[in-house]
């Protein structure tokens, strides 16, 4: 059984526009030590459901769909339950290294924080143990460094240090949701290295969020790619990577600069925008933006449908999507 | 390498005291606000020991008298000695306004750190709460109260603490709702912890700054109040000094001895302006992101 399964996920959330949903029957699992990668360009969705499988949605938000784990459903818990599993069962990590911390507190207490909630560890043996987690994740002099304030650190030190506090209780499933987006792009690869390294290490499962293709396919096994709110491919990376059976997964994957390798290609992006949630419109989200998009792709929502076993795309035209792989292009135009 | 001294990523701030008190002896407005409300709870404390003269003892031979080298600042329409009685008249301005703010600061950061932690219908409440004492002046409420109550210092006090409840409270639900909503927030609860502790390990240390603010202008604002309502007689009752009962008492006589009225509305004036600048030297001061930058 699944470590993880979330099966039709759908959270709505409270804006000044009115209830706006934000994901749209996400279904997905996780094995044991499994790695899986979120892909999608930024407000479709990737956050939100990070931080519905935290128990962390924003005041007011509403769900439905089923987020087991072990055979737990998380949806169905209360906040004194959720605070048990959080930082415990499943960890988080998150995009900004810079406010997520603390300014008022020293990172040898932040870190010894989970420490402390779940484990009862405190004084010395908490300390001790910070410093063994700082050491771990590559801080320098993580022996004075445990009384810094957060100020004293760059980003990467405190993105370490965010992680070392994510990993202090052994956590069944680390989700970092763009962990290096902030970061200099010289930091990013150390800090995905480290991740992957601890991941390797523990066999904790990782969701692993970004927008950044390459650092998906670098680092997980499966892949879900998100528009809109829904999924709209799903499979293993390498399947995934192979195919690109979605025209979303192809306009992306074209989006990616390409650093150094032939210079005759040009950088292309998807054309128009991420639709505001509240007036998607009818049919395929993402018909407005996409080449291939027919009569049909407005008005029907698209089913998954199989491009090989255990991948899936959600798209009426998958047959034209491959045809315009195959004359490589990036579509009709 | 990884020494404080060469690594370039630990080039603090140093310790935030000693920062705090250099940026504050170059902030005008702060160091003026600092000596006005020095000079003022140093004559409160002097007086507890030492007055030129007794603040109380008539001596009607003495009556009006201008100011002289025996009397500083004059004699009232009772031969007491105006220095005395403003020194000791500080007394209650500070006891008054340190008992209605501890009152209102407490009862209203616990009901915002509340109604921030648990929104919902706690939080209705509250907010409904305040929407009705807002839609009035202070000092009318707190004259409606000790109408109710009766006259007398202690009604005063606690109808001042009273209205301090809805201030602190709205001022502290709302800086504590933008802090909920901040990622190290977000992040401590991400390793699991619950409300309480959140609250008073993030939500707290995050918005004192602004509580201390809050704190010398309510403050300031007790001062003019406990004297309007002196002033009216529902607050101090004699023979207790207070400034705001030698306004109104030095009314009838302003034409003979103009400055008597002189001496407690300066004391007044004074006071409240030393706490307003010394509040907003303090937001200056202590905001995080003026601190940082330099
Ligand atoms: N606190 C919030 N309140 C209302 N809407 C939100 C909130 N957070 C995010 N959203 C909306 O939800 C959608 C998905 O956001 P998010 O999950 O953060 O996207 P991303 O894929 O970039 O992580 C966006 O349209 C965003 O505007
Ligand atoms: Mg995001």
């Amino acid at each position: 059984m699944a470590l993880l399964a979330v099966r039709d996920l759908t959270v709505d959330l409270q804006t000044t526009r009115g209830v706006a949903r934000a994901v749209r029957g996400v279904s997905f699992e996780l094995a044991k030590g499994g790695t899986l990668g979120v892909v999608g360009e930024s407000g479709c969705g990737k956050s939100i459901t990070a931080l519905a499988l935290m128990g962390l949605l924003p005041e007011g938000a509403r769900t439905s769909g089923r987020i087991d784990l072990d055979g737990t459903d998380l949806l169905s818990l209360g906040e004194d339950a959720l605070c048990g599993m959080r930082g415990n069962r499943i960890a988080m990590i998150f995009q900004e290294p810079m406010t997520s911390l603390n300014p008022v507190h020293r990172i040898g207490r932040q870190i010894a924080e989970p420490l402390r909630q779940h484990r009862g560890l405190r004084g010395a043996k908490a300390r001790a143990e910070a410093i063994r987690l700082l050491d771990r994740v590559g801080l320098p002099n993580a022996a004075q460094r445990v009384d810094a304030y957060p100020h004293q650190l760059s980003g990467g030190q405190r993105q370490r240090v965010m992680i070392a506090m994510a990993l202090s209780c052994d956590p069944d499933i680390l989700i970092a949701d763009e962990p290096t987006t902030a970061l200099d792009v010289t930091i990013q690869g150390q800090i995905l290295d480290l991740i992957n390294e601890l991941v390797d290490e523990s066999g904790m499962a990782l969701i692993l969020i970004s927008h950044d293709l390459g650092v998906i396919a670098e680092t997980t096994d499966d892949v879900v790619v998100m528009y809109g709110g829904s999924l709209v491919e799903h499979g293993p990376t390498d399947s995934l990577f192979d195919t690109l059976a979605h025209p979303y997964s192809q306009g992306l994957f074209a989006a990616i600069p390409d650093i150094g390798g032939r210079h005759d290609r040009r950088l292309t992006t998807i054309p128009g925008t991420v639709p505001e949630l509240a007036d998607l419109p009818p049919g395929c989200p993402f018909a407005d933006r996409c080449p291939l998009a027919a009569d049909d792709c407005w008005s029907t929502e698209p089913p998954m449908r199989q491009v090989l076993p255990g991948h899936q795309a959600a798209c009426l035209r998958l047959e034209a999507a491959a045809a315009g792989r195959a004359n490589g292009g990036r579509g009709d135009d | 390498m990884s020494t404080a001294a060469t690594d370039p990523d630990l080039a603090g701030d140093g310790a935030p005291p000693q920062g705090f008190i250099r940026r504050a002896m170059r902030h005008r407005a702060f160091v003026i606000g600092f000596a006005l409300t020095g000079g003022m709870v140093l004559s409160a404390l002097v007086s507890l020991l030492w007055t030129p003269h007794s603040p109380t003892e008539i001596i009607i031979a003495n009556r009006l008298k201008p100011p002289t080298a025996v009397h500083w600042l004059g004699t009232d329409q009772f031969g007491r000695d105006i220095l005395s009685m403003i020194m000791a008249g500080a007394q209650t301005s500070i006891v008054v306004g340190l008992i209605a703010v501890s009152l209102g600061g407490i009862f209203g950061l616990a009901l915002g750190l509340w109604a921030a932690a648990r929104r919902g219908w706690t939080e209705d409440l509250i907010m409904r709460l305040s929407d009705l004492t807002f839609a009035f002046p202070v000092i009318l409420i707190a004259i409606l109260l000790t109408a109710g109550w009766g006259p007398g210092i202690t009604n005063a006090i606690l109808a001042l603490g009273v209205i301090n409840i809805p201030i602190f409270a709205r001022l502290v639900r709302g800086t504590g709702i933008a802090m909920w909503e901040r990622e190290f927030v977000q992040a401590a609860r991400s390793a699991g912890k619950g409300r309480v502790r959140i609250t008073f390990e993030h939500i707290l240390p995050n918005i004192t700054s602004v509580v201390v603010v809050q704190a010398t202008i309510s403050f300031a604002i007790a001062i003019l109040a406990e004297a309007a309502l002196s002033y009216l007689g529902v607050g101090s009752q004699p023979p207790d000094p207070s400034w705001g009962r030698m306004l109104s008492e030095s009314q009838n006589f302003i034409f003979l001895s103009p400055l008597i009225a002189v001496w407690p509305g300066l004391a007044i004036v004074l006071s409240v302006l030393g706490l307003n600048l010394m509040g907003d030297g303090l937001r200056d001061l202590l905001d995080p992101r003026l601190a940082r930058q330099r």
